[in-house]
């Protein structure tokens, strides 16, 4: 089993990882990075080991084949058949989320399998 | 209403009509297989055939090619992972994939099916909107149509993919290309310099050939070739039709996201099919195949490339605002017949807008007839290198551009064009909202004086029709300002689904790398320049005649003015410390992946690559306005046939390297197609001073 991370390189994705990390998982079951920012560099699994060394082993990073980045996290859930997928929830007003559109929505309504959504610790939410 | 359809019709049975209406299909089929011309290609290279003709003859043609360009243009891109045209890029994500499974012939019949239900399904769409908009045509007056011309430029400046300031600046420069030559109300000269021959004003054909299709050629020579082999042929037609009945829904979604893209101006053929397979994703459940070959993922999208184009005519013979760049075309040549389109053609040419969606139903159909019985055969024609095709494309280029006013002069326009149009491209400018300013310079400043004359002060302003089109105006530009704000403020994520591939797929490797180097800085600064010179100009000219240019001019340089204040801003953000090394100098934010340089190995060799990659851009870039300048020397002095002898089979052999067997052949046969051309359609060769 694996378990999908809709990663960002913000305080709501750092939470998502960590979260993922607290997850009880089967000895090395594979954690899959998809980076869930449009234009965001594909993170380094060195980098993301060395600032979690809890990844050690079990990180990987994938893209999907689609350009949206809330599909590609379905995607690759679907395709490595996760049984978790794991996002961080960021504030957004109803009127924000009308005029700017959710990612984190969407793959809540389209993942078919279940999903964690968790939100920054408070420190975390000021910066 | 049906009785004008029917009689539509029955002229179509004339044969004339129908020979046109299937030489256009022919002709649109085989320009979909070339890559890089596209819907605007094939009008542009068949315009100038049509001039001489009737016009119902003539939109028999065109609408014939354009109707199936992007049916064929799959092929290219499921075979050879080459996209005929950039809307055939997302055909080609899981078409290839599926074709390398040894299932081509699914692909191909998936996709052909779907532009063919594509296409009629635009031609109903077309249809429908005569009734529905004939009322709300009806009722505009010269304010509304005045507001019409305005949003029309506007939207394509603001829809355009990328920046809005570019595509405003592009905007305005094209209105300011159309204001050259004689005034509508007072007949002065303006931007003409003396020159009887810019009296006129510039042909259209020149422009729009220029500022796409020579600028293709130009940056489509130096392309690599392609190497792979194609993939074979496998698989039964069979099973695609039968699969491809279980996703009517999908071609009929995509079909309706074509046609409302093709109405916006500006969004064209690329980004309605974008849309469409972005729709197929997101109602998909299980998404696991899109990319290693769903058929969902080539059926909805290619049922939109074709319904775009039907799309795009609603707005461009209903209000005369062009919805894309093959429909200013379309409207330039109705102008020259002397229809007008907008409330004139629901009224007076009803007949006329009927041929025109049965050409493109018929078309359609026929179309994708064809390509089943031909892509075996044709598939070949893919593999031909452009730098081949280059030579053949110039010369009836160059020969359709002299047909509109049979002007040299007008060749040498269109190189110069061809230029600016690299440059554009290359620094990621949107050309449509320069062609669309370009074709709705004059309709604009003529709606304006018949407003102004019939409407005392501001009055026209508070009309209902007036207020709805300013708020829409407004609207997105409202819309791109909160955008840029939220992006300044740090909230990177816009989450909006949108599709376009964060890599960009292939096919268009020169489209804007140059974007954030000193040459888009380059262009700024030359836009500035421009528009404070006929600024200056327009002083010269009598109070009614500089009321335009001053505007166009006043709004162009702040629009300039802006671009370069951001290119300076980008450009320092990109160079913190003083420029030393040269790929540092070069490379900036621009870039698509890479971001600013951070100093790994990794990022300063893509970074070599690109400038060494964008070095030879130019270079062969600048050789081949080299080559068409010789060209145009040559036809001066020789005329046209002598010209044509010389420079291709030189160009074949130096440029393209082709065995000189090719070269002799290719040059006959060129030469014999000119020879008889004049005698079957009513085409003129350019002669020389010596001839």
């Amino acid at each position: 089993m694996t378990i999908v991370v809709a990663y960002a390189d913000t305080a709501p994705g750092h939470a998502a990882v960590e979260a993922a990390l607290d997850t009880p998982a089967a000895e090395g079951e594979p954690l899959v990075l998809v980076p869930a920012v449009r234009g965001e560099p594909v993170p380094d699994v060195a980098a993301l080991v060395a600032r979690w060394p809890r990844l050690a082993g079990r990180a990987e990073v994938a893209r999907g084949d689609l350009g949206d980045p809330s599909d590609a996290v379905v995607q690759v859930a679907q395709r490595r058949g996760a049984r978790l997928v794991v996002l961080g929830l960021r504030h957004r007003s109803p009127v924000g989320k009308m005029v700017f559109g959710s990612t984190a929505q969407r793959i809540l309504l389209d993942a078919t399998c279940p999903v964690l959504a968790v939100k920054p610790p408070p420190e975390a939410r000021e910066a | 209403m049906t009785d004008a359809a029917f009689s539509a019709l029955a002229s179509l049975g004339d044969p004339s009509l129908l020979i046109m209406l299937a030489i256009g299909v022919v002709a649109g089929l085989v320009i979909g297989l070339i890559p890089g011309l596209g819907g605007t290609g094939a009008v542009a290279i068949l315009l100038p055939v049509t001039f001489g003709m009737e016009p119902e003859q003539a939109l028999a043609m065109l609408i014939g090619a354009l109707a199936v360009v992007h049916t064929s243009d799959t092929v290219a891109a499921v075979l050879l992972g080459a996209p005929g045209s950039a809307s055939a890029s997302v055909t080609m994500l899981d078409g290839y994939a599926m074709a390398r499974k040894g299932q081509a012939k699914r692909a191909l019949s998936l996709a052909f099916l779907s532009s063919m239900a594509g296409g009629l399904i635009g031609a109903v769409g077309l249809t429908v909107a005569i009734p529905l908009a004939r009322p709300l045509v009806l009722s505009f007056g010269s304010p509304e149509l005045f507001m019409l011309t305005i949003l029309g430029v506007s939207l394509a400046a603001v829809l355009s993919r990328g920046n809005v300031v570019k595509g405003l600046t592009a905007g305005f420069l094209g209105l300011l290309l159309g204001l050259v030559g004689t005034s509508p109300t007072t007949a002065e000269e303006r931007f003409t310099f003396g020159s009887l021959f810019l009296g006129d004003g510039v042909s259209l054909v020149a422009v729009a050939l220029g500022i796409f299709g020579l600028a293709e050629i130009a940056s489509r020579v130096g392309q690599r070739r392609v190497t792979e082999q194609p993939v074979s042929l496998e698989g039964g037609w069979g099973a695609g039709i039968r699969e491809w009945l279980t996703h009517w829904t999908h071609v009929i979604r995509g079909a309706l996201i074509g046609i409302w893209a093709g109405v916006l101006p500006g969004v064209g053929a690329t980004a309605g099919t974008w849309l469409a397979y972005g729709q197929a994703v997101a109602t998909a459940k299980d998404k696991r195949k899109f990319g290693k070959g769903d058929p969902r993922g080539i059926v909805g999208p290619e049922s939109a490339n074709n319904s775009v184009e039907a799309g795009d005519l609603i707005p461009t013979f209903l209000f005369g605002i062009p919805g894309g760049v093959p429909s200013a075309m379309l409207l330039g040549m109705l102008l020259t017949y002397g229809i007008q389109p907008g409330p004139a053609i629901v009224t007076e040419h009803l007949d006329l807008m009927y041929v025109i969606i049965w050409s493109f139903a018929i078309a359609s159909v026929v179309g994708a007839f064809l390509c089943f019985l031909a892509t075996p055969t044709l598939a070949r024609l893919t593999k031909v290198p452009f730098a081949v095709l280059g030579p053949g494309l110039l010369v009836i280029m160059l020969l359709g551009a002299f047909q509109e006013g049979g002007q040299i002069g007008d060749l040498w326009v269109m190189v110069v064009l061809g230029a600016v149009g690299f440059f554009l491209k290359a620094t990621g400018m949107p050309r449509a909202p320069f062609l669309i300013g370009f074709v709705l310079a004059i309709p604009m400043e003529r709606y304006y004086y018949l407003t102004t004359n019939l409407y005392d002060g501001g009055g026209w302003m508070a009309r209902p029709g007036v207020l709805v089109f300013a708020a829409l105006l407004v609207g997105p530009l409202v819309w791109a300002l909160v955008k840029k704000l939220r992006g300044a403020s740090g909230a990177v994520d816009d989450g909006h689904r949108s599709e376009l591939e964060t890599d960009e797929p292939e096919g268009d490797e020169l489209e804007g790398s140059m974007a954030g180097t000193r040459w888009s800085l380059a262009v700024a600064v030359v836009a500035v320049v421009l528009f404070a010179a006929a600024l200056w100009v327009s002083g010269s000219f009598s109070d009614e005649a500089q009321l335009m240019p001053r505007l166009v001019s006043l709004c162009g340089l702040v629009a300039a003015g802006v671009l370069l204040w951001q290119e300076r801003r980008g450009w320092r953000e990109a160079h913190p410390t003083l420029p030393a090394r040269v790929e540092s100098l070069d490379d900036a934010v621009g870039g698509s992946v890479s971001g600013p340089a951070s100093g790994s190995t990794l990022v300063a060799t893509r970074v070599d690559a690109r400038l060494e990659a964008r070095q030879r851009d130019l270079v062969v870039a600048g050789r081949t306005f080299a080559a068409m300048a010789a060209f145009l020397v040559l036809v001066g002095l020789f005329g046209y046939l002598a010209a044509t002898l010389v420079f291709v089979p030189v160009w074949l052999l130096y440029a393209a390297r082709t065995t000189p067997r090719t070269a002799v052949v290719y040059t006959l046969v060129l030469g014999l197609v000119l020879l008889s051309l004049p005698s079957l359609l009513p085409v003129e060769l350019p002669m020389g001073l010596l001839q």
